[in-house]
């Protein structure tokens, strides 16, 4: 429905003044500025909640996100030390934007190992976008969105992660593991 | 004679320390911060000393570096000489001003007479709008020389719009005129000792047209039409960089601190405490001796003063970052159509009333 906007008010002529209305407005203003510079003086010496301010001091503070988020991907490392990923190339083939370079080895193929393990995993976050689809596509639980989104490096080549800086413990992913479980678990394939 | 000179001198690098070495870098910073506190926003405070920021202040001083060491760059086909001195025309006045504005009453000391005023002229008034007027020049050049056609329209905006208000600023004054029968502001302010006979009781209206029409003078929001960056990219100062455009700015800082102590001065009575007579206060430090007594009484009137002041620019800077700007026909309209007339029944009305009383 339209919303109508009723230009012929009948205003008396101390509202015509605009004194109240500017009264009003330089109230407000005021209000936000003395809340915010006595919740800052609390907020050095640590008491940050008492501030209307909501921008964070970036690189100091950083805000807590949703576990839904999607930040970079990263590797699961399993309780064996080992990583979950079986170098089956899914998420490989998923990736829209080609950033995932897997180089697969085998095992030999005794009772309790992989039977394939991945050399190299390589991820160049210069190209990712971040999309999740590598996480959608993986078998093995493998392969999480973390909530890192703070890449910068000088050079390019550097931004071309290996397995060493990819992997993460299974405890840090726990609810991101949890998430996906039932996201993906309700989705018919 | 020679004891003369040295109060003259330490009179005026006093005024010069606390305008363009105090309030001038410091309302620079107080803008920023004030505003972003304003915004719900945190403000400057990414320039850092060895990781230790002090809630920002540190950014005057990189602003200083940059403004020195940035191109001073001239366009071409603008007239070198003239904008050279467009922004030392613009800046100047401001100071000058400065001159006849006591921040004090008069006090004994030592057997010295002290009038807290650099030069305690009979015309003070006028030579206050004499000399603020004269800026109007710096920016109509600044404009015009340099060949640029957002410049040229700023400048004929300031022009236009300086002509308009001074009208409106002049009569209002002339309201106190009569009320305090003085243009010596050292007298005005003298005048304005007991808590009711201050300028805002008497002339509250005056006190009204004449903030507004300030800060019009000044071309701040809301009435920066002059300088409307989203519609004359920066105004008569487009093709200014580095120190020159540093003036233009001292200069609407400093004028901005003028605006204070003039509307300090006629309206809040100037350096006196509320309910608190010079006597009183002066009875209240007897036991220090005649000239510490009166030392200590300068000191604190003093303070009040620039306390007052820094109340005003607060009001300035409230003002400038609650209100959207008018239109350009909105500031003609209201400088000639509700203000002229208004100060000119505020001329009629305090006639009126002085007559009846007498």
């Amino acid at each position: 429905m339209a919303y109508y906007v009723n230009r012929n008010v009948k205003m008396t002529w101390w509202e015509r003044s605009y004194i109240p209305a500017i009264l009003t407005g330089m109230l407000i203003t005021s209000r936000h500025f003395f809340k915010n510079m006595f919740g800052f003086v609390p907020f050095f010496l640590g008491k940050k909640k008492e501030r209307e301010i909501f921008t964070v001091y970036y690189p100091e503070e950083t805000v807590q996100f949703p576990i839904a988020y999607r930040g970079r991907p990263v590797l699961a490392l399993n309780e064996n030390n080992q990583p979950n990923c079986v170098a089956c190339g899914l998420c490989e083939i998923a990736c829209p934007a080609y950033c995932i370079d897997i180089v697969p080895g085998e095992n030999s193929g005794k009772q309790n190992e992989m039977e394939r393990y991945p050399i190299e995993f390589t991820i160049d976050y210069a190209v990712c976008i971040f999309c999740g689809f590598c996480e959608e596509a993986c078998p093995e639980e493998a392969i999480y969105m973390s909530d890192q989104y703070d890449i910068t490096m000088l050079d390019r080549k550097k931004m071309k992660y290996n397995m060493e800086q990819l992997l993460v413990p299974v405890s840090e992913l726990k609810d991101r593991m949890e998430f996906c479980r039932n996201m993906y678990g309700k989705w018919n394939y | 004679m020679w004891i003369d000179l040295a109060i003259t001198m330490v009179k005026i690098i006093f005024i010069l320390a606390i305008t363009v070495g105090f309030f001038a870098p410091v309302l620079t910073w107080v803008e920023r911060k004030q505003s972003a506190l304003m915004q719900d926003r945190v403000g400057a405070n990414r320039a850092d000393i060895l990781g230790f920021t002090a809630l920002g202040l540190f950014h005057i001083i990189s602003d200083a570096v940059k403004m020195f060491t940035k191109e001073d760059f001239i366009p071409q086909g603008a007239n070198r000489a003239l904008h050279t001195l467009a922004p030392i025309i613009a800046l100047v006045p401001a100071l000058l001003t400065f001159a006849v504005i006591p921040f004090g009453g008069q006090y004994t000391l030592w057997g010295q007479e002290v009038n807290l005023v650099i030069s305690d002229l009979d015309v003070g008034l006028l030579f206050v709008f004499a000399i603020a007027s004269l800026a109007t020049y710096g920016y109509v050049v600044a404009g015009w020389s340099s060949n640029n056609n957002w410049s040229l329209l700023g400048s004929m905006r300031t022009a236009s719009q300086m002509i308009s208000y001074e009208v409106t600023m002049g009569l209002t004054i002339i309201g106190v005129l009569m009320v305090y029968g003085s243009m010596q502001l050292t007298q005005i302010g003298a005048a304005q000792e007991s808590f009711f006979r201050w300028g805002i009781f008497l002339q509250p209206l005056g006190f009204i047209m004449f903030f507004a029409s300030a800060i019009a003078e000044n071309k701040r929001v809301p009435f920066d039409a002059p300088e409307a960056e989203s519609e004359l990219v920066a105004g008569y100062f487009t093709e200014y960089s580095g120190i020159k455009f540093g003036m233009f700015f001292m200069a609407e800082f400093i004028e901005m601190v003028t605006i204070g102590a003039i509307i300090t001065i006629l309206f809040f009575g100037a350096w006196h405490i509320p309910f608190l007579s010079t006597a009183t206060l002066l009875s209240m430090f007897d036991f220090l001796g005649d000239s510490f007594a009166n030392l200590a009484v300068m000191l604190i009137h003093v303070g009040v003063f620039f306390g007052k002041v820094t109340f005003l620019i607060f009001m300035q800077m409230v003002v400038r970052w609650t209100l959207p700007r008018f239109r350009y026909d909105q500031i003609m309209k209201l400088g000639w159509k509700i203000l002229l007339p208004l100060s000119l029944a505020n001329v009629l009305i305090t006639g009126i009333v002085i007559l009846a009383l007498n």
